[in-house]
């Protein structure tokens, strides 16, 4: 069993769901460069 | 004060604010631009919260509390997977493009986008037909929600509940646009993020605590706790990807990407929406808890209203009944706008070129989310059971049509007409027949609908004319 009794894998959906907030702040700040935007 | 009041009040007080939304909104819409795409100005939390709140309508937090009712905890990976591949991922693959490429081109509409990329009118009426066609059924089933709830929690008859939210929407939306659309469902999102929190908060005070859910679940059926569990992997899995990778197709969706201001606030975008989806676990997280708490209960859709109806206060209750509301609420005016602009932008101008004064567009567009509107909630009194059947095919009909021809059109300058015209109706009979003949081996029809719309867009693009290189190098800029 996994934290909260949760089995590891059934658990894993809750580290996913956070794992992407991390991932959008990593691209947001240092993977993404718009090059020409149009709209400014 | 009693139940019935503290739910009225938190109820009125909330369609009130919408309405001022929409008059204000109103007078900011001067042009066709500004009531399809809000003039191209919208900024990141207002995109980015009213994505949320178009994605997930009342059908499934009501439904997604079912559906964790009835096969437990390994549902909270359909929640996860909305949030990677149809949050997170879709607005770093699609967004960027969408909003650079639709700017260039200078289109409005998916089915536009389409027109100008592969330079055809049938790609333009074809999805628009299919948007039209399908999507008033999704709305008849959000109405359909919405008005069972209001039925089960306020005692008001059905056909009132709908009739209520369905004027107010449509007021909202005729005047305001989608400009409306957008700003009431930012405040919208607040509603349900805040509905669904303290619900949780509520349910696991309830039960002890979350261990005590999973132990009293467990006793229940280890399945309810494990993955794929009770469910297996096929139908767990094939759910999670239509209502995931499904939103890289939905027009109501995608559309938040030309409307966004520019490059630079889609970045903000991307985290705040990718935030705000995480709340998409919350109503099977739930669901699973009124398993274990209310394991008797017929009718797993009423896993939700049960829950807030007995751990929390009236108040509290009232207001998971708003944000049931609400999420109906800001699906059925996204799609009220998309459906608009469908009919009168890529239909009649488009793809039957109709020659319409431009300042009869907005006229026109206005006319017709009204009468759209109106014609969905006559449906919705009394919905013939083919419309019921036919909902259940309206995400996996629409993104099979359109979720290739847009990633194939913004990714891979070989994508040909021929190859996108046979990915389209290829992708969408496909779907069709697969739901139609009851979906065999429990795998939705989207899956099938995609692998053929895939498959076709690559072998008739590699087997035709590719198109002008100056038309590639004007969409895709100077490389």
């Amino acid at each position: 069993m996994g934290p909260l009794d949760f089995p590891w894998f059934t658990f894993v959906a809750w580290i996913v769901a956070v794992g992407c907030i991390a991932v959008s702040v990593i691209w947001a700040i240092f993977l993404y460069k718009p090059k020409d935007d149009e709209h400014e | 004060m009693n139940e019935a009041f503290i739910y009225g009040l938190v109820i009125i007080l909330y369609l009130a604010l919408l309405i001022l939304i929409g008059l204000i909104m109103g007078r900011r819409t001067k042009n066709i631009e500004d009531f399809y795409i809000g003039g191209r100005q919208i900024g990141p939390w207002v995109t980015a919260l009213s994505f949320v709140a178009a994605y997930f309508s009342s059908v499934v937090i009501i439904g997604g509390g079912g559906f964790g009712y009835m096969f437990g905890m390994s549902t909270l990976w359909i929640g996860a997977i909305n949030v990677l591949l149809g949050c997170t991922i879709c607005w770093i693959v699609l967004g960027p493009r969408v909003r650079r490429f639709t700017q260039r081109l200078n289109t409005m509409t998916i089915p536009g986008f389409f027109g100008k990329r592969y330079r055809s009118s049938f790609v333009v009426v074809f999805p628009a037909l299919i948007i039209i066609i399908f999507m008033i059924f999704y709305n008849v089933s959000i109405l359909k929600g919405m008005g069972h709830i209001f039925e089960v929690l306020m005692n008001i008859p059905y056909t009132y509940a709908i009739l209520i939210a369905g004027i107010i929407i449509l007021f909202y939306v005729t005047i305001g646009g989608y400009l409306a659309v957008v700003w009431t469902s930012f405040v919208q999102a607040w509603v349900m993020g805040l509905g669904l929190i303290l619900l949780t908060i509520f349910s696991i005070k309830a039960i002890g605590g979350v261990s005590q859910a999973n132990q009293a679940l467990q006793s229940i059926d280890p399945g309810l706790i494990n993955t794929p569990g009770v469910w297996g992997w096929p139908g767990l899995l094939s759910y999670a990807l239509i209502v995931s990778f499904g939103v890289w197709g939905m027009p109501q969706l995608v559309v938040r990407f030309y409307s966004i201001k520019n490059l630079k606030v889609l970045r903000i975008g991307t985290v705040i929406a990718t935030i705000g989806t995480c709340m998409a676990l919350l109503p099977y997280f739930n669901g699973a808890i009124a398993r274990a708490l209310y394991p008797g209960l017929k009718n797993p859709d009423l896993a939700i209203p049960t829950l807030a109806k007995n751990v929390m206060s009236p108040l509290g209750s009232s207001i998971v009944l708003a944000a049931v509301v609400a999420a109906g609420m800001s699906t059925f005016a996204s799609v009220l706008i998309i459906l608009s602009s469908s009919m009168v932008h890529d239909t009649l101008i488009m793809g039957f070129k109709l020659n319409i004064p431009k300042k009869r567009v907005l006229l026109y567009s206005k006319i017709s989310s009204l009468v759209i509107g109106l014609v969905s909630l006559i449906i919705a009194f009394k919905p013939p059971a083919l419309v019921l059947t036919l909902t259940a095919f309206a995400w996996a009909v629409i993104a099979s049509t359109t979720l290739w021809p847009l990633l194939f059109g913004l990714y891979w300058k070989r994508a040909t007409r021929i190859g996108c015209i046979a990915s389209m109706i290829g992708g969408c009979l496909t779907a069709l027949l697969w739901m139609a003949i009851g979906k065999p081996f429990g795998i939705h029809g989207f899956i099938p609908g995609i692998a053929v719309g895939a498959l076709l867009m690559i072998v008739l693009s590699l087997l035709t004319p590719r198109l002008p290189d100056a038309h590639i190098e004007k969409i895709w800029g100077r490389s």
